[in-house]
């Protein structure tokens, strides 16, 4: 062995020297001890505490992690992620753009367009009805005017009218003044005294 | 052979087989069938992704959406899957590369948008929330505190060496698979995880030394 590899093999590890032996065992998966740590107990103890700190470092992440994502959460993670793959695959919905709703509006229309001619023939009614109410009523008045002009014929009418009338009031206050004259209760002669009398009244 | 190298051979071997199944029945218009046979993918898949989520985002919410969006995107871009390449670096990539675009995204909201104040402390995050197996008060604190130093130190480290950093690492990759998983080639990856990790020592171990003492000398004067 030559004096530079004895001085190398003597010579304590740095932290450099020491990552360095530990990324190799790591990223390739070999576990071989380097020559220096297996004479040197002072550096094999660095190279174990370096170790178990990345080791501490490891598993504090992971269980870091794990707590982060129990099982229901993954177990809502994965239903999330078939719901997702399902709409995903389901043909997607079309919209039918308004040319394509023609059918639609034009069912529409035509119920509109009924009401619209409806409401114009009920228009139509009424005018004529209207008209023809007028007309007769311009058929009326002539009578009305003949009638002006033979007074009269109304006027022996109305006599005869007007004198049946005074006939039957006639009738009613001469009985009204019999019931009057015959006031033949002696109770009520008193209180009839006291009350005034309409022909008692001064003109 | 490891015993565990044994299981990961497997698992690929059950993924490819998956995966292939999964590529048949799309093909075939059968999709329901797909889903299912897919369920495997997601199951044996889903713990470890969302894992690395997490180590990316930071963020309980938005890991979880990534996961989603990665596993939604290697279902649609199956038909683009080589078998030769492991279904697990494939999907990893998908993922890593929706979780760099997620934190470019949020580094210019965050460029943009004031950050809401904190709720009430009833009010936090779900996986915040969670326990453990009930440690006591004063250990949560503690490794709460340990997790904060850790999140923070490797905030500080460059993009590629964090990345190398959670996938040899926390992870367990090979530098093989970490060059696969990353596009950089195999000395790179050991590179950068040796710069990784002597970053995080001068952070995490001798810069609280250093804290140390500055705080004896104040005790003392």
């Amino acid at each position: 062995m030559s004096i530079l590899n004895r001085l190398r093999l003597t010579a304590h590890l740095d932290e450099a020297g020491l990552i360095a032996i530990w990324t190799d065992a790591s990223t390739t998966g070999v576990r071989q001890l380097h020559p220096h740590l297996e004479n040197c107990a002072a550096c094999r103890t660095r190279f174990a505490e370096l170790s178990s700190w990345l080791e501490s470092v490891r598993i504090d992440a992971r269980s870091e992690a794990h707590e982060s994502f129990p099982a229901e959460r993954l177990a809502a993670q994965q239903a999330l992620i078939f719901r997702r793959l399902e709409a995903a695959e389901r043909p997607a919905r079309v919209i039918a753009f308004p040319r394509f709703a023609q059918p639609l509006t034009s069912r529409t229309s035509h119920a509109s367009r009924w009401i619209a001619a409806a409401a114009a023939a009920g228009l139509i009614v009424g005018v004529g009805v209207g008209q023809l109410m007028d007309l007769r009523h311009s058929l009326a008045r002539p009578q009305a005017t003949q009638a002006r002009l033979s007074p009269t014929v109304n006027a022996g009418r109305d006599a005869r009218v007007q004198s049946l009338s005074a006939a039957r009031d006639e009738a009613f206050l001469s009985e009204l003044d019999a019931t009057l004259s015959r006031a033949s209760v002696p109770e009520l002669r008193a209180l009839d005294a006291f009350t005034p009398k309409a022909d008692d009244q001064p003109r | 052979m490891t015993g565990a190298q044994a299981a990961g051979f497997t698992g690929r071997e059950a993924d490819s087989g998956a995966a292939s199944a999964v590529k048949a029945l799309q093909a075939d218009g059968r999709h329901a069938e797909a889903r299912e046979r897919y369920a495997e993918l997601v199951a044996r898949h889903q713990r470890r992704a969302s894992r690395i989520a997490f180590h990316y985002m930071r963020d309980v919410a938005e890991a979880d959406e990534a996961v989603q969006d990665a596993f939604v995107k290697a279902y649609s871009h199956l038909s683009s899957f080589r078998e030769e390449l492991p279904f697990e670096v494939w999907f990893t990539r998908i993922l890593i590369n929706g979780c760099l675009d997620r934190i470019k995204a949020r580094t210019r909201r965050e460029r943009w948008i004031a950050p809401m104040p904190d709720g009430p402390a009833g009010e936090r995050d779900f996986g915040e929330r969670v326990a453990g197996n009930d440690p006591s008060p004063e250990d949560q604190l503690l490794s709460r505190e340990r997790r904060e130093r850790l999140a923070r130190a490797l905030a500080r480290l460059p993009e590629r060496q964090r990345s190398v950093f959670m996938l040899s690492h926390y992870e367990g990759c090979t530098s093989r698979e970490v060059s696969a998983l990353t596009g950089l080639n195999e000395s790179t990856v050991r590179v950068h995880l040796f710069r990784a990790i002597r970053k995080l020592r001068t952070l995490l171990v001798e810069a609280p030394g250093v804290e140390r003492n500055v705080e004896k000398r104040r005790v003392h004067s």
